[in-house]
Formats: C-alpha cells, sequence, structure tokens
C-alpha cells in the first residue's frame, strides 16, 4: 500500500540529497574549526596568487621606470611596503572568509539537522 | 488574470516534462550567442572568426557541459582574440581572469552565468536588468558577480579601443601594449561608475523585495531601478562618463518589465487575502503574516477509451484485448478544470459528476454510451 506523506518526504529529502544536500554532507564531515581552518587556508592561499599577479602587474606596468629606480631606491623599505600591503590583503580576505564560511557552515549544519529530522520521521513512518 | 496563472502552469508542465531537452538547448543557444558576439566584437582571430563551425561546435560542448562550460569557452575565445592581437593584451586578459577566479568566483559558484550574461547584456546595451534580476533572484553576494561582468565588458570595450594603436606598437613596446589596456580600465570613469551602481541597485533590490510589506518585489524592482538611475546620472554629471540618458530610460523600463515577469513566475501572490495572525507558545509570541500563493490547476486533456462489451464476454479486460486486436478503440476527449480555481465547469465535468452520483461506476461521456449499456475502462 502506497503511503502519501511517506513518498512525499522521501521525494523531498531525495531532492536535497542531489543538489544541496551533497555539499552540506560534504561540510557536515568536518568539525567547525576544521572547515573553516581549511576554507581560510584555502583563501590565504588564493590571495597569495592574487597579489603575486597584481604585483607583477604593477612592477610590469612601468618596467622601465622601475628598473631605473631600483638602483636608487631603498630596497629594504620597498620590501617592508611590499610585506606590508601583502599582510593587509591577505588578513582582510582572510577575515571576509572567514565570516563567509563560518555562516555557511552553520547553514549547512542547520540544513543537515533538518535532514536527519526527516530521516527519523521517514523511520517511524516505516515502523507504524 | 486567471488566464495567464494557467499559462504559467502549462509552461511549467512542459519544462518539467521536457527539462532533458529544453536545458541543453536554451545553453546551446547560449553559448552560440555569446561566443558569436565575442567573435564580431573582437574578432582578431581569424582562425575563430571566420569559421561558424568551430563555434557551433564550442556550443554543441557547451550545452551538456555545466553553466561554467559557456564561461570557460568564453574567456577561451576571448583570450585566444586578444593574443592575436597581442601576447601582452592576452596577458592581462588571462591576468584579470584568473583573479577574478580566485578572489570572487569562489564565493560565488552558483552566480557563474551572472558573469557572461552581464556583458552580453552591456553589449546589447541593456545590462540595467541584470542588477533588477539579480536582486530579485539571487543575495547581496550577487553584486559581485555583477561587477565582475561590468569589468569584463570594459576590458572588451579596452581592448577593442585600443586595437589600432597596440597593431602598431612593435614587441619592443611590450610595456606600452600592457599600458594602454590597464590605463583603459583603470582610468575608465563610467566603468567604475556602473559597478558601484549595480552593486548598490543589487543590495537595496534584495533588502527591499525581502521586506514584509505589500508589494515588496514590485516597490523593490522599482527602487531599485530608480536608485541604478540616480546613480548613473550622478556619476555622468561628476565624471562625464557620456552615459546615454535615452538608452538608460528605456534599459530601466525593459529592468522593471523584466523583473515582472520573473515576479510572475517566483512570487505570484494575492495580496487582497492576507491574513495576519498571532499566537504564543511556551518560549514565544508569533505574529505571523501569510499572504496565498496565486494557484490555478492547469486543464489537462484526458484521453478515455471506451470499450464495447461483446456478446459472451464477461470480463471488461477481454473486450479491450479484442479491441485492441482488431484496432477499434473508442476514444472520447474531456477537459478536466480545477473546481476550487474557480474556474467554469465543463459538460464533461458536469456528465461526470452526474453519473458518478448515479452509481459508483468509472466515468461516462456521451449518451450513446449510455444506451449501449458499455462498459468503461479508463486507462489514463
Amino acid at each position: 500500500m502506497l503511503n502519501e506523506e511517506r513518498i512525499i518526504l522521501m521525494t523531498k529529502m531525495a531532492s536535497y540529497e542531489t543538489h544541496e544536500g551533497k555539499k552540506n554532507m560534504q561540510i557536515g564531515k568536518y568539525f567547525r574549526s576544521d572547515y573553516i581552518a581549511v576554507q581560510v587556508l584555502k583563501s590565504l592561499v588564493c590571495a597569495t596568487i592574487s597579489y603575486g599577479i597584481i604585483f607583477a602587474l604593477f612592477i610590469f606596468y612601468d618596467f622601465e621606470v622601475f628598473m631605473q629606480d631600483i638602483y636608487n631606491m631603498d630596497l629594504i623599505t620597498f620590501a617592508r611596503n611590499v610585506l606590508l600591503y601583502y599582510g593587509i590583503t591577505v588578513v582582510v580576505y582572510g577575515v571576509v572568509s572567514y565570516g563567509i564560511y563560518s555562516y555557511r557552515y552553520a547553514k549547512a549544519k542547520k540544513n543537515l539537522k533538518c535532514y536527519y529530522q526527516n530521516l527519523k520521521k521517514l523511520n517511524s513512518l516505516y515502523n507504524e | 488574470m486567471t488566464v495567464l496563472l494557467e499559462f504559467r502552469e502549462k509552461v511549467k508542465a512542459i519544462y518539467s516534462r521536457y527539462e532533458a531537452f529544453i536545458l541543453p538547448i536554451v545553453k546551446f543557444l547560449l553559448a552560440f550567442v555569446v561566443l558569436t558576439t565575442i567573435n564580431r566584437r573582437m574578432g582578431y582571430m581569424t582562425l575563430l572568426n571566420g569559421h561558424i563551425e568551430l563555434v557551433l561546435i564550442a556550443a554543441l560542448t557547451c550545452s551538456f557541459l555545466p553553466s561554467g562550460g559557456i564561461i570557460f569557452f568564453a574567456a577561451l575565445f576571448s583570450l585566444l582574440h586578444m593574443y592575436a592581437l597581442s601576447m601582452e593584451v592576452a596577458l592581462v586578459g588571462f591576468c584579470l581572469y584568473l583573479l577574478m577566479f580566485l578572489l570572487f568566483f569562489r564565493f560565488t559558484p552558483k552566480d557563474s552565468l551572472v558573469v557572461v550574461l552581464t556583458p552580453l547584456l552591456c553589449a546589447f546595451r541593456v545590462p540595467y536588468v541584470m542588477p533588477v534580476a539579480m536582486g530579485l533572484l539571487g543575495t547581496p553576494v550577487s553584486a559581485v558577480s555583477v561587477g565582475c561582468g561590468v569589468v569584463i565588458y570594459f576590458l572588451f570595450q579596452a581592448v577593442a579601443g585600443n586595437a589600432t594603436t597596440i597593431g602598431t606598437l612593435g614587441d619592443e613596446d611590450a610595456t606600452a601594449k600592457l599600458r594602454l589596456v590597464i590605463d583603459g580600465m583603470m582610468n575608465n570613469r563610467q566603468m567604475l561608475v556602473m559597478v558601484a551602481a549595480f552593486a548598490i541597485t543589487v543590495i537595496v533590490v534584495y533588502l527591499i523585495r525581502r521586506m514584509s510589506v505589500d508589494y515588496a518585489w514590485t516597490i523593490a524592482m522599482i527602487a531599485g531601478v530608480m536608485v541604478d538611475l540616480v546613480i548613473l546620472l550622478v556619476g555622468d554629471l561628476l565624471y562625464d562618463t557620456n552615459m546615454s540618458v535615452g538608452w538608460a530610460i528605456l534599459g530601466v523600463v525593459l529592468a522593471v518589465v523584466c523583473g515582472k515577469i520573473i515576479e510572475f513566475f517566483r512570487f505570484c501572490v494575492d495580496y487582497s487575502r492576507t491574513e495576519k495572525v498571532q499566537f504564543e507558545d511556551d518560549e514565544y509570541y508569533y505574529y505571523v503574516k501569510a499572504v496565498p500563493k496565486m494557484t490555478v490547476a492547469a486543464p489537462t486533456k484526458t484521453v478515455k477509451k471506451i470499450n464495447t462489451q461483446r456478446q459472451g464476454s464477461s470480463s471488461v479486460g477481454r473486450g479491450y484485448e479484442e479491441d485492441l486486436l482488431y484496432d477499434r478503440p473508442r476514444s472520447v476527449v474531456t477537459e478536466r478544470t480545477n473546481r476550487n480555481a474557480g474556474t467554469s465547469r465543463t459538460r464533461a465535468d458536469y456528465v461526470r459528476n452526474r453519473t458518478d452520483r448515479q452509481s459508483n461506476r468509472s466515468v461516462t461521456a456521451n449518451n450513446r454510451a449510455e444506451d449501449l449499456e458499455d462498459d468503461y475502462e479508463e486507462l489514463f
């Protein structure tokens, strides 16, 4: 005998599993601190590569002038400034990433909790 | 309104039935339009520009790839055109794409199509649709995707605008070529004004449409286009961006029209039947506002095969098998409508109800069938 309530619940759960649920289950495997740490670490790597690209474009933009000035400029101050801007970029991007991934983790956990509740409900429907 | 709602239900039904075919076709068409537009506007590589079959192959490939495939091919085509013009220009384009990929698309992978659609609409001079649509359908993060799309469009503009100059420069002027493209983008006030206007529009539309006021979506899209227009006009006054006011007004009108279409399909509610209820439990007081959705069931054609009972045949199934054997099915088309939605009853409904009341047997459809005292079998 077909149970309409059970079928509706299973359809909803199957739809969730194939779309949003797949990603959320991946997130759910991690502890909060581990997930956020991994994502922020990835963000830091991305920020470092991006900073490198922007710095390279900055150098090549005025390459002749830069090569002329390189013998006259204070290289230590220049390097300090470069590192300072790098630090600011990475910190700002890291903080933004931390906020976004914290929010995503909380949202995924909430959705998974709802999903597991539905699983329990489904189980109880089978036991009726 | 009922006709429109029925039309919406029909569209939904058709889409859900033929989704497997409609989605690839839409992707194919979108990819084809995007790649053709890139070829037409840049077109420095004759291999790509002169061979439509390459575009068709790429578009066909995009049709069965995820939506990111369109972005990949669009980026590839544009980079190849830039490379044909100058390697330095291609380098700038590649760096820009890489920066966007590393910094922004990690957070908004779902909005990847926006990055393609925004430059496309910019090329057709109606980009104002995008921020309103994304404010209605997306999140505030969509502002980043729309902004990236605008930046890509102005990269193409900078390349196309300086193409003649870049073409005349030799290999020894590599940094000059680089400077031309970077300056063409960074000093473009129009780009900055558009990015700011679109980002603010996305956020304004999103914030207003989430409010619990009546007609929030309509208010959101109108407020959004007003904000958009005002920022663009102020930007034009301050930085002399040479904005075409006529196209801008036409664009925002089109944006509202598109917004209304999106609203019709995504958020069609009946505010006249809004209910406000208040209740409490152990922990909270609840002030709930419930707005019913406008729905109507699309009329469906139901085909019923009516099989005449043979003399000496006791079972309905046998009569049906004989009809199939001798190719003698009788079919009657009836129309079912949703009575709850207030649509009028059809004659078939009336007959069906009458016979249902008379007996518990299945549906009848015409007088001749009644006269012959046939057995009816509902097949669909």
